[in-house]
């Protein structure tokens, strides 16, 4: 790994002997996916056989996304289409989330759901039995601004949801702004802040975070987040699959959001470079967020994993078979070399 | 290399981590406050500074009076600076009185000058809006926030071989192309659409070297990104937001998304603090002070909005007067979230006609 000629962010760079030890500390590894696991459709370099890898060893794989574009199920298509297989109750979007919010506080039938978002939110709300609109349709739609004009909206509009739109326009933006600011206790939903992210594998390209910003500024409040860093989904999370934070660890390509989402809810962390972050943002002198572990890609653990599974299994079967040596000065000598090598 | 500072911001962060509530005002309503109807001897500016920094050293900020007598008001200062929407007109129609209370204070020799932050129309163009509601103003006496940036650019020497991107509207780049500066963007751009289809890559103009971002309603993802990445890849870029106004009055009947959304967007995926040229920043203040050789404790600030009108004319170290004809009621004023108490207030700008000293 290239230094850069910085100094070493104290956090520890992934070695052998380090990812074993991880490896042998948790039970379940949380993905994220833009960055982690592919960017924009593109696959990233050596994840099937890391993820083959770990399901070998016994590991549970969740994937936390914060990109509500889809829903669960057309996640998991895309991880199908990209050879992967993925169940939907393995994955966590930050669309599921919001729909999980309502539902856990037990947002009334009556009410509606005004989504400035793409499908993947419309999905989960109607998957959970909320009446929504807005979505990709008001992107067409535009203001006229005549001096009698004036602009209605839907009064049983009870929760506004924000997050990744690539149609938003003003007209979303007042029909949220109006719904927050004039529906009595209307709630203000981001599923999450993310700034940027690689929509596309050609370049990053604007989050929900500048949707939720420019509501955010218009009606002048905060909005409840669900997504990463919150550890809204966490909780959800461990329930359904009966897991302790202090055995999983969380594998992320961002540090507010990743990161801080595994240090918030007390599981490891261990980031990688094959996303949005560079080596030296890590190790910049403003950053104040560090993973316990960073390496390029999660291709990373493959070969280091195998380094220490090849000399465990040396010593054992290839030395012992050459030599009259006792397994004792077998396993020192061939650790001794391990360690010369790394 | 062009610098960039920061410029104060009155808005709530954006930070990714969900928040609290803001934290209350430590002055919260158990000290006393004048009500509406006590009645308050309308203090003159030398009393007015006093009672402002005994109150301040007692801890509490003073509170706002209620304009008693406006001929002590007109007569301790020299220049009134006067908001536009909610002060003299709302939407297209012209606010009672306001052409009369005008002549007024010109009749007593008063300078008038009008700070507006709404960008969609250049110093000509408010010209011809206070033409047509029967008033005769100077494009000299009107400063838009759309001249604001344009001024701006000009203070600070921007090279005439780098661009402006503009997300914001026509007065925008009227005001750019007055001053000699080359554009890109503006409303045209509301119609470039873009889909995050696979290997999809936006090429941006690398001599972009200040994006300016207003009201605009023709805000969408292209312009988002176009903006983003000037700010983001181009070295030096500068990122000026000519205001951040939440609401904005765009047609009589109701409240609309203003151009702080349009900001806060900006500012939501670059993570960079835009420098603001419009009001509460005072560099608008700090250019007219200088064009008209005016000083501005001799000066009087008339708005309706209190975080930018009113925190203008404080930061800028004018009297301020607050009027109730516009987006700020009396409850409002006289909430204890509100931590912004202007010298004075009252119900509208022709007050000033009828609001006299009681004779003994």
């Amino acid at each position: 790994m290239v230094n850069n000629g910085l100094p070493n962010p104290p956090c520890a760079v992934l070695t052998a002997d380090a990812a074993r030890s991880l490896v042998d500390s948790v039970d379940a590894f949380l993905f994220d996916c833009d960055g982690v696991i592919w960017k924009g459709d593109k696959l990233i370099e050596g994840v099937p056989e890391t993820m083959e890898l770990l399901r070998k060893m016994g590991k549970k794989l969740v994937f936390v996304t914060n990109n509500s574009r889809k829903s669960r199920r057309q996640y998991s298509k895309k991880f199908r289409s990209l050879g992967l297989e993925v169940t939907e109750e393995e994955i966590f979007t930050s669309s599921f989330a919001a729909a999980i919010y309502l539902k856990l506080n037990n947002f009334s039938p009556e009410k509606k759901v005004y989504v400035v978002g793409e499908d993947g939110i419309l999905e989960e709300l109607k998957l959970a039995g909320f009446e929504c609109f807005g979505g990709p349709e008001d992107g067409k739609k535009n203001i006229k601004l005549e001096a009698d004009f004036y602009f209605e909206h839907d009064k049983s509009v009870g929760a506004v949801i924000v997050g990744l739109d690539q149609y938003f326009n003003y007209y979303k933006m007042q029909y949220a702004r109006i719904c927050i600011s004039e529906n009595p206790g209307c709630l203000f939903i981001a599923t999450n802040r993310d700034p940027t992210g690689h929509m596309t594998s050609a370049q990053e390209w604007p989050g929900a975070g500048t949707m939720v910003a420019a509501v955010s500024c218009s009606v002048q409040k905060e909005p409840i987040v669900v997504g990463k860093p919150s550890g809204f989904l966490m909780d959800f999370l461990l329930k359904s699959f009966n897991l302790e934070t202090s055995r999983m660890c969380m594998v992320g390509d961002r540090l507010d959001t990743d990161i801080l989402f595994g240090q918030n809810t007390g599981c490891k962390t261990l980031l990688v470079l094959s996303g949005c972050t560079t080596l030296s943002e890590l190790q910049d002198a403003s950053n104040n967020i560090h993973p316990d572990l960073y390496t390029n890609s999660v291709y990373d653990l493959v070969g280091l994993l195998q380094k220490n599974y090849y000399w465990d299994n040396l010593h054992e079967t290839v030395v012992r078979e050459a030599t009259n040596l006792s397994l004792g000065t077998c396993l020192t000598i061939t650790r001794r070399a391990a360690q010369h090598i790394n | 290399m062009l610098q960039v500072r920061a410029s104060p911001t009155f808005l709530p962060s954006t930070t990714s981590s969900s928040s609290q509530a803001p934290t209350p005002f430590p002055f919260s309503g158990k000290s006393k406050r004048r009500s509406g109807l006590v009645s308050a001897v309308a203090a003159p500016s030398a009393n007015c500074a006093v009672r402002r920094s005994v109150m301040a050293a007692a801890g509490a900020a003073p509170v706002a009076a209620k304009l008693e007598d406006a001929d002590a008001l007109i007569d301790s200062v020299e220049t009134f600076i006067f908001d536009c929407d909610g002060v003299i007109w709302k939407g297209d129609k012209l606010i009672d009185g306001v052409p009369e209370t005008l002549d007024l204070l010109r009749s007593k020799g008063k300078r008038l000058v009008f700070v507006t932050n709404n960008s969609t129309k250049s110093r000509k163009q408010y010209g011809k809006k206070f033409e047509t509601l029967g008033m005769s103003i100077d494009e000299e006496e009107i400063f838009a926030s759309s001249f604001a940036a344009a001024a701006y650019l000009q203070s600070i020497d921007f090279p005439k071989d780098k661009k402006v991107y503009v997300i914001g509207e026509e007065g925008i780049l009227k005001e750019l192309e007055l001053a000699g500066f080359q554009y890109l963007g503006g409303p045209t751009d509301g119609d470039k659409k873009i889909e995050l289809k696979p290997g999809f890559y936006m090429e941006h103009d690398e001599d972009v070297g200040a994006v300016v971002v207003g009201f605009d309603r023709y805000f969408n993802y292209y312009k988002v990104q176009y903006g983003t990445l000037c700010i983001r890849e181009n070295p030096g870029c500068l990122f000026i937001a000519t205001n951040r106004d939440a609401v904005t009055h765009l047609t009589d009947a109701q409240e609309w998304a203003g151009g702080g959304s349009m900001v806060g967007a900006i500012l939501g995926s670059t993570k960079q603090e835009p420098l603001v040229v419009g009001k509460p920043s005072t560099f608008m203040m700090d250019y007219l002070a200088k064009k008209f050789g005016i000083t501005t404790s001799q000066i009087c600030m008339v708005g309706d909005r209190l975080d930018t009108d009113i925190l203008f004319g404080q930061n800028g170290g004018c009297k301020t007067l607050l009027v109730l004809s516009g987006v700020t009621s009396l409850q409002t004023l006289q909430s204890p979230d509100n931590s912004i108490q202007p010298d004075f207030y009252t119900n509208q700008l022709s007050d000033f006609l009828t609001l006299k000293a009681a004779t003994v």
